[in-house]
């Protein structure tokens, strides 16, 4: 019995209020913002001080899979904020962190002709693991709405799941042949 | 101590991560030190902690304007009874955020690299000791902002984005407390539970000026005034799916008599939690998977978060002890 109630008591929540920092943005808005998308593994991340030698950045390097938008090439660079330079270690909030062997799919934009960077910082990233059947698979799922109409994201929904890297390729494509 | 950028290229040391410290509640972040292992991100709080504001305004906000709505969210977080945190504004400067020069540093900035960012909060970390030398926040001034005392349509809020960034300043990470919905093409916030989650509602609205419990036990935790732990109790447990530890779950305890929501995750490889500074008494615990939100801002470190799970709950409810730990319990989630 008690369990049945558990859930009902969770609709004693307090009134709404709102946060800050990151406008959200859904799966559709990221790949129409950005000017490629591109499928890749990490093999390179290196720290540097940013051009006015007054701050940290990292130039994350990837070797090419697969570009779903634009292409930037078989190699491809892009910088996050931070990053560590002997002792002293800038970390951004929210900033994602690479390493070595990570298989990413990322968003990038650039101000030409500058190098590209991530577009909406960790909204820009999709990280590729394995499922507990042994499938590769992007985490988290893309937020995207199904009709025209306001729908609540629903934490825990069945129907939205870690995508194979194929159909995720897939959901891209479709945007883009929307908006063409 | 004087640091320059060229200097620190001078020590290579051994490449070491910022985290989400495992286990707590909240998010809070540690980092591994050479000397002194895995330590806590904070400050001391044994002395008020110094910022200095830019000079400079943007259309809209004068740098005093400015100035004044960043001292009453830092009042805010310092007026925390359960909490010892003090800060001083030490004055106006010609400085910029994210310049490493020892100076803690709040300003307007133009960074077009950071589309869709409000304002961010960086530090430079000693990682041989896990001093903090610095901590800026930057106001992205590609924005419209006010510092009105009711909002203003179409602007954003500087007392509210301060609150939120000001909370990492001072070692919080990000909440999961929230809840969004898209539309043909769009999202946006409906609720949230923290000033810490991470994403915006939009223009115009100055609710996030408040914090709320979930902020209030994550800033207490990290700086507990005296009484404080014997005051309030904890639930610890572990989250498992088929048996095996779940990594990044989202874990809430829910108090039906005061309405309190406190978040926690299972933060490290055990799938093991512990949320802090409940108040004593019966709570629900929910589970549930970070399926709609950018891992990356919560977590930064090797292990997958796993979001393949439904929302799940705790089938008896938990009674937080008063001062103290209550007693181990495991919720082993249901996949989708």
């Amino acid at each position: 019995m008690i369990n049945r109630l558990l859930p009902l008591l969770f609709l004693l929540l307090p009134a709404p209020t709102l946060a800050t920092v990151f406008i959200p943005a859904d799966f559709a808005e990221l790949v129409t913002g950005c000017r490629a998308i591109v499928h890749g593994r990490v093999v390179d991340v290196r720290a540097q001080t940013t051009g006015d030698r007054r701050s940290i950045e990292t130039l994350v390097t990837l070797t090419a899979v697969e570009h779903f938008k634009g292409n930037l090439g078989s190699t491809v660079t892009f910088k996050v904020p931070g990053g560590q330079i002997g002792r002293y270690r800038r970390v951004l909030v929210g900033a994602p962190v690479f390493e070595r062997g990570d298989e990413v799919i990322v968003f990038l934009n650039a101000t030409s002709p500058s190098i590209p960077h991530l577009y909406g910082l960790s909204q820009g990233v999709f990280r590729i693991a394995r499922d507990t059947g042994g499938r590769d698979v992007v985490t988290p799922p893309p937020v995207m709405a199904q009709g025209i109409g306001a729908e609540r994201v629903v934490r825990g929904d069945p129907a939205r799941r870690p995508l194979a890297v194929d159909e995720f390729g897939r959901k891209v494509r479709d945007i883009l042949e929307r908006v063409r | 101590m004087t640091h320059t950028v060229r200097q620190h290229a001078v020590v290579t040391l051994a490449l070491l991560l910022a985290l989400p410290e495992p286990a707590r509640a909240y998010l809070k972040f540690s980092v591994q030190t050479l000397r002194a292992g895995t330590v806590t991100l904070r400050w001391d709080a044994s002395r008020p902690v110094r910022y200095f504001v830019t000079n400079r305004g943007v259309p809209g906000v004068s740098a005093s304007d400015f100035q004044a709505a960043v001292a009453r969210a830092f009042d805010t977080w310092e007026a925390v009874p359960t909490a010892s945190i003090r800060f001083q504004f030490a004055g106006f400067t010609n400085a910029e955020p994210f310049e490493d020069d020892d100076l803690s540093v709040l300003g307007f900035q133009n960074k077009p690299e950071l589309e869709r960012v409000l304002g961010a909060t960086g530090f430079v970390v000693d990682v041989l000791t896990g001093e903090i030398v610095e901590a800026d926040i930057f106001f992205n001034s590609a924005f419209d902002w006010s510092t009105a005392s009711a909002g203003q349509p179409g602007r954003f809020d500087v007392q509210s984005t301060a609150l939120h960034e000001i909370g990492h300043f001072l070692g919080l990470g990000h909440s999961a407390l929230g809840e969004t919905e898209v539309r043909g093409v769009g999202r946006r916030v409906l609720a949230s539970g923290a000033v810490m989650f991470p994403i915006s509602f939009g223009p115009g609205n100055t609710a996030d000026r408040e914090l709320q419990p979930d902020d209030i036990a994550g800033v207490s935790d990290l700086y507990p005034e005296a009484g404080f732990r014997n005051a309030t109790g904890a639930a610890r447990g572990q989250v498992t799916r088929g048996g095996r530890p779940l990594f990044g779950a989202h874990v809430v305890a829910f108090n039906p008599a005061t309405r309190a929501l406190i978040g926690g995750f299972s933060a490290n490889t055990n799938g093991e939690f512990q949320i802090a500074g409940l108040t004593p008494g019966p709570h629900v615990i929910r589970v549930e998977p970070l399926d709609d939100a950018d891992v990356d801002s919560f977590f930064s470190g090797e292990d997958a978060v796993d979001v393949d799970f439904q929302v799940t709950y705790f089938e008896r409810l938990f009674i937080a002890p008063r001062g103290g730990v209550g007693g181990r319990f495991v919720v082993e989630v249901r996949p989708k």
